[in-house]
């Protein structure tokens, strides 16, 4: 009972810490504030507020959800963004900007999720081998699947030039575009996904054993690997709709959160929500502060971290491919 | 009580099991023994309805295991696993904690009780002092004991084993089995292990079941079932029985 104690008290820090540093993120910028005008400027309530936020989210989002991929999949190197699963759910973002359904308030983010299942599904069927995952199968069709996904998004830009610009935004992942209204959208999807994963976090456990050990353990195997799987997806979907595809982040935050406090997703699902919202908040803001009045995208910042890190747990873990 | 009806499985064309009928009385030790590949796991995966048979049921305590709910029939039957997987990294305390997830609720975590199974489980298997090891920094028997704890810690009235005693040396061999027996006379469980070595068999359990081509070919006791003829019927091999233990003639 201890241990679990010991995990709220570190959640609410966690919970403190970030919020603290959503205010200094928020306050740092090219126009700079006092904090006693802070609650009369727009920009502060219309721009910096709801990107911290959104940032925040995503973040904590797109890191469960590597968590939960790592588990499901039984294999370290998964991530929404390695898996190919963000560039299909940017797929359908650009298809649904095509047929102009933006003006739908769940428009792109019901295409995107539809892709996105696609792509999953696709994974499955490709990569699985009787109730296994073969390592190298799975990396390689999501690798082919990300390059078929950009092939065909180049093609709907080549032949869409007018929209390029707002396509070329979803490929690149920025918070740019922040707004109540997104985080209004994105919210209630990621409450209850991470509602969800909480919910199975000890299933998560039991899958990582192996689905045979977990299902003679009592855990109804295919009806919770679907169900983790639908609402990551889902969760996923909604943040490449908002924020376009950001790469890495849901493989760095849970290697991380593991090297310190173990392989029990009960403790990694909760840390990784704190961990990685605050992350990727910090990505954000260098990427729009390191070159002012200029912006880097987000992705390419969180590529720098991911990336070598990726390789890393390549190299680690060749024994097994 | 285990009931197994009529009990039919293939993989694709290639037939595993065949008309299997089978009756294994409650407390029963009970060893599968047959060649390679004659279906000896797929019959436990049966049983522990791991896969679902073709043709045929199988019946657990008057009910058939597939309208079991998966928690329910996790509090009846514990499987142990031939091969282990070892690439997570759960501590051996943790992996045997797992044991205790059919009696749990989701979001509720192990009570003292829970924690007090486990400890008891480990100290019979005598892994307690490998508790915080990774599986990769255990042996092939500390793993296989760590995995029995795990099967006890689920607290069911049926055990079943899939080769415990692959891969062990001969004294590690002879601690699982003599393990197993205790566990049996003691606590009462029913527990059905497949082997190959017909002298672990013949020493530790009273009953055995024989299956050859894929059908059942001997249910009695071990000592009915492995005389020399019947083992070269089964297995193609020539053997006898010399003070209690089987002389097997390539």
């Amino acid at each position: 009972m201890k241990r679990r104690i010991n995990i709220w008290l570190v959640c609410g820090l966690m919970g403190v810490v970030v919020v603290v540093a959503m205010c200094v993120c928020a306050s740092i910028g090219v126009v700079a504030f006092d904090w006693g005008s802070l609650t009369e400027s727009p920009i502060f309530w219309n721009l910096r507020l709801p990107r911290v936020i959104l940032s925040v989210v995503v973040g904590a989002a797109l890191s469960v959800c590597g968590a939960v991929y790592q588990s499901v999949f039984r294999n370290p190197l998964t991530d929404p963004y390695v898996l190919g699963i963000s560039s299909g759910a940017s797929l359908g973002a650009a298809i649904a900007i095509l047929m102009g359904w933006e003006a739908w308030l769940w428009g792109v983010g019901g295409m995107a999720l539809c892709t996105a299942l696609l792509t999953i599904l696709l994974i499955f069927k490709v990569a699985s081998i009787g109730n296994r995952m073969h390592t190298t199968t799975l990396l390689l069709t999501g690798v082919c699947l990300t390059f078929l996904i950009t092939a065909v998004i180049s093609l709907i830009m080549a032949l869409r030039q007018d929209k390029m610009e707002s396509i070329i935004f979803w490929t690149m992942g920025s918070f740019a575009s922040a707004s109540w209204l997104e985080i209004w959208i994105l919210l209630p999807v990621v409450a209850l996904g991470l509602g969800v994963v909480l919910y199975y976090s000890k299933d998560l456990n039991l899958l990582l054993a192996g689905s045979e050990v977990a299902q003679s353990l009592g855990v109804e195997v295919e009806k919770v690997r679907r169900r983790l799987l639908f609402f990551t997806t889902l969760m996923v979907a909604f943040c490449v709709s908002t924020c376009g595809v950001i790469g890495f982040v849901g493989l760095v935050v849970p290697h991380g959160v593991r090297m310190v406090c173990g392989s029990d997703n009960r403790r990694i699902v909760p840390v990784s929500v704190f961990a990685g919202g605050l992350l990727m908040l910090i990505c954000d803001t260098l990427a729009r502060t390191l070159i002012p009045p200029n912006e880097l995208p987000v992705g390419s910042i969180t590529s720098l971290i991911g990336a070598p890190m990726f390789i890393y747990l390549l190299y680690k873990s060749k024994r097994t491919l | 009580m285990i009931d197994i009806r009529h009990l039919g499985y293939s993989y694709g064309h290639k037939k595993i099991l065949e008309d299997i009928n089978l009756k294994v009385p409650s407390g029963s030790l009970c060893a599968i023994m047959g060649p390679n590949g004659c279906g000896k796991t797929t019959l436990l995966r049966c049983i522990a309805n791991l896969l679902k048979p073709e043709r045929g049921e199988v019946w657990v305590d008057g009910k058939n295991v597939q309208d079991y709910p998966t928690r329910l029939l996790a509090q009846k039957i514990a499987f142990v696993q031939q091969h282990p997987q070892t690439d997570f990294e759960f501590s051996a305390f943790e992996t045997v904690l797992m044991g205790r997830n059919p009696y749990q609720r989701h979001l509720q975590n192990e009570s003292q009780e829970d924690w007090d199974i486990v400890e008891r489980c480990m100290k019979q298997t005598n892994t307690w002092h490998l508790r915080m090891a990774l599986p990769s920094q255990m042996s092939g028997g500390e793993l296989q004991r760590v995995m029995i704890a795990r099967a006890l810690a689920q607290e069911t009235p049926l055990l079943l084993l899939d080769e415990p005693t692959s891969n062990l040396d001969i004294a590690h061999q002879f601690d699982i089995m003599r393990l197993l027996r205790k566990i049996n006379e003691d606590e009462g469980k029913t527990i059905l292990i497949v082997v190959h070595d017909l002298n672990l068999a013949l020493h530790y359990c009273p009953h055995s079941v024989l299956l050859h081509e894929h059908k059942l070919f001997f249910d009695g006791t071990t000592e009915d079932a492995l005389t020399p003829e019947r083992i070269k019927r089964v297995f193609g091999v020539e053997a006898e029985v010399a003070n209690g233990y089987l002389l097997v003639n390539g």
